[in-house]
């Protein structure tokens, strides 16, 4: 009996203390909101920059808890259908802009939400260009938010066409001279690089030369015009240019052959602006110390002096490329959630943590509002690369972005479908299967077309 | 004739503990059996299930049963990708059965610094695919790479630079003899240490009778080997019919069957009822070989 009874009190001790501290715990400390941020920015020392942000943030926001998941750019649709499917989407992503209009499309954003900051923010003081990218088929509905850009130009040697008296390549006929003229595979030596590999830079390269020939996925209606003269024509240029490309298919790593001295010319976006002019920025992508014998590895002090960009190119019409990078909130299932994400951000552009970010890539980040590229602080950047660029240039470029085109609207008008095919990139694996499969060109539209209407479907 | 009441208990008693035990090997065996079946059985009905349906871009499936079997059957492109694996799984277990053999018989022998040697030989094997895809790239890149300094600009027997590893004629190629050199190690450890388990006199007989060291290898070395290397080349065939990992990062471009499988599900308009379509054959293609080889070569 005595012994039950001191069983008795030990449990009855035991259950009051566990009540007791549990009671205790959740009055101490509330559990604080977790979301998820997939970034494409993949690089270690960007992921770092971006961790410095979020800690920060955290900070100041003890009840918001953000995990940053890097996230692969041509991985990021397949990610987020998979995690779609399994009902794990991120509360934030930042992304292509014409990845982002593809999810909207697909009903997997918080449209209103993205509207709601973009207002909060001003629509003003955003440039009109990019912000037009984002914009829903419903006019002042935005997909999701503006955030960074660049745009893409042919870089070239200068000094290599000055001495040949060839004109600078922006027309199809001189990109084409140039391409033919400086290829000299015997001495290790290509005319140009364009992407030949299905993924997203091909579709990169090809999307100026498709436009500048006329050519569009759709009309105004909506309907596939893909399969036109003025696309053919387009294909069969970018199959000849190929043909001057380092040998097999390429990507945009190959650009490390331009540094090295031995590409004319190349397709590349602003980002390369930094590995040309500052030496550590190269030293990456070069192998000389490793391999001294191999010719023309070091790196050129002067390449940037060398170097000049074509950023629009010509055939019927001037068209250049540009792409606008974006923050987008998935549906979420608690709204907590939701409000987490958007308060972190309202974070990312206020000006400090707007500016840090951008610096990660001077040249390659360039702001979406207004204020923010004629800030002191902005054109100071830790690399000293806007002042060797000089002001002009940079905003020359910053002004570029307010021409970016893309396949996705047509006479002001915005065709969901279009950033679905980007997304699933077809044109790339077409252009594959014509450079490196040898399929006939025909053959090889018929088939992207065909894979376009699976996509409409 | 009645049994003793002494002799059926006794007989009760064995029989119950007998159902104990056999209680208690079922309990043992559960987790096991629970997670063969949901790890492994379960995926593979499923996969099943799924290709007889297709998907549209928003999850919804539909069913068309045999639909896309017929789709895939008659797709050039799963009959290339069938042809591209059976090369590359008939070359590649050949080769590193060969090479793991001859190695393994190399090294068997005595000779100064052996254990040195025989711990680098398994480098390849052990080294993460990642980084030795990396070295392999890089040895091979078309304009900087050390392979075309060498052979094109210094020796001259390759005409013009060209991207062996990138190339779709020749990638097929290179990934046959990245694996060959990546996994014999693997042949050449379980055959070295079946060999070392071989009884020696049977070598000084031979010997004393006057066997050449062909008679030797023939009649000794040959049986006592034989189906440590029949299972061995079952397992690289299972292997390397499944291989992703090591052809996808070298090149993208060699459309074995499991790459083929991936970029028709998760790429360009990704075709997940196909995909789960190619994923069932690869599976009977494979258990279809199992039963063959299992039966007519290692004889169980």
């Amino acid at each position: 009996m005595k012994k039950a009874f001191l069983i008795l009190l030990v449990l009855a001790l035991l259950s009051t203390g566990t009540l007791f501290a549990q009671s205790k715990s959740e009055v101490r400390k509330e559990k604080p909101v977790e979301i998820e941020f997939w970034t494409t920015e993949t690089q270690s020392d960007r992921m770092a920059t971006i961790q410095v942000l979020i800690d920060t943030f955290t900070a100041l926001n003890p009840n918001i808890s953000i995990n940053l998941i890097p996230v692969n750019e041509d991985d990021l649709v397949t990610q987020a259908q998979t995690a779609k499917a399994t009902g794990s989407l991120p509360a934030l992503f930042e992304g292509p802009a014409e990845t982002a209009v593809s999810f909207g499309a697909q009903n997997m954003l918080d449209i209103s939400s993205a509207t709601e900051i973009i207002q909060e923010i001003g629509v003003d003081r955003f440039y009109s260009g990019p912000l037009k990218v984002l914009e829903t088929s419903a006019k002042n509905q935005y997909y999701a938010l503006p955030y960074h850009g660049w745009i893409q130009g042919i870089w070239y040697r200068s000094d290599w066409f000055k001495r040949e008296g060839l004109k600078a390549p922006t027309t199809w006929d001189d990109v084409l001279v140039a391409a033919k003229r400086f290829y000299k595979p015997e001495i290790n030596q290509y005319g140009i690089l364009v992407g030949t590999l299905p993924e997203s830079y091909t579709e990169q390269c090809f999307t100026p030369i498709a436009m500048s020939n006329g050519a569009a996925l759709f009309n105004a209606d909506g309907e596939l015009i893909f399969n036109s003269p003025e696309m053919r024509e387009a294909v069969e240029f970018y199959a000849e240019l190929a043909k001057y490309n380092p040998p097999g298919p390429q990507t945009w790593r190959a650009r490390d052959y331009y540094l090295q001295g031995k590409m004319a010319m190349f397709f590349y976006s602003t980002y390369i602006m930094d590995d040309l002019a500052v030496q550590e920025a190269a030293a990456g992508s070069l192998t000389s110390e490793y391999f001294t014998e191999l010719k023309g590895s070091s790196f050129d002090p002067d390449l940037v002096n060398k170097t000049e960009v074509a950023s629009m190119v010509k055939k019927k019409v001037p068209a250049g490329y540009g792409t606008v990078v974006s923050f987008g909130l998935f549906n979420q299932s608690t709204p907590e959630q939701t409000a987490a994400a958007k308060e972190f951000l309202r974070y990312l552009y206020t000006p400090n943590a707007y500016i840090t970010f951008l610096h990660m890539a001077p040249g390659g980040m360039n702001p979406m509002l207004k204020g923010i590229a004629t800030d002191e602080r902005f054109q100071n950047d830790p690399q000293g690369l806007f002042k060797r660029y000089g002001t002009q240039k940079m905003a020359d470029i910053i002004d570029g972005l307010e021409n970016v085109q893309t396949f996705s609207i047509v006479e002001g008008k915005r065709i969901e479908a279009a950033s679905e095919i980007t997304a699933k990139m077809i044109i790339p694996q077409m252009l594959y299967k014509i450079t490196q499969e040898k399929m006939p060109i025909d053959s090889a539209m018929n088939w992207a077309e065909e894979e376009m209407r699976k996509v409409l479907q | 004739m009645q049994t003793s009441p002494r002799a059926s208990t006794k007989v009760k008693a064995l029989k119950t503990r007998a159902q104990q035990e056999q209680r208690l090997g079922w309990l043992l065996v559960l987790p096991s059996v629970v997670i063969i079946l949901s790890l492994i059985l379960y995926p593979i009905i499923y996969n099943m299930f799924l290709s007889l349906f297709t998907f549209d871009y928003s999850g919804q499936r539909s069913f068309v049963g045999f639909g896309n079997y017929a789709k895939v059957l008659a797709d050039p492109e799963f009959r290339t990708a069938l042809g591209t694996t059976i090369l590359y799984v008939v070359l590649t277990t050949l080769g590193t059965t060969v090479l793991g053999v001859v190695v393994a018989l190399a090294l068997n022998k005595e000779f100064p610094l052996r254990g040195l040697v025989r711990s680098i030989v398994l480098l390849p094997y052990v080294a993460p695919v990642i980084s030795v895809v990396f070295a392999w790239q890089f040895v091979f890149d078309p304009v900087n790479g050390i392979f075309m300094d060498i052979f094109h600009s210094k020796l001259g027997i390759f005409a013009e630079r060209v991207n062996i590893v990138g190339d779709p004629n020749t990638a097929v190629w290179a990934a046959i003899v990245f694996s060959i050199w990546k996994n014999f190690p693997f042949i050449y450890l379980m055959v070295l240490s079946r060999l070392q388990a071989v009884d020696k006199t049977l070598y000084e007989a031979a010997d004393v009778d006057g066997a050449s060291s062909w008679q030797q290898f023939k009649a000794i070395t040959m049986p006592e080997i034989y189906y440590v290397v029949s299972a061995l080349i079952l397992l690289r065939v299972i292997w390397n019919f499944n291989k992703f990992d090591e052809v996808y990062l070298l090149s993208s471009n060699v459309r074995v069957l499991s790459v083929y499988t991936y970029l028709k599900a998760f790429t360009g308009s990704m075709d997940f009822g196909q995909g789960a379509t190619l994923a069932v054959l690869q599976f009977f293609i494979l258990i279809g070989f199992i039963l063959f080889y299992v039966k007519k070569v290692l004889k169980w």
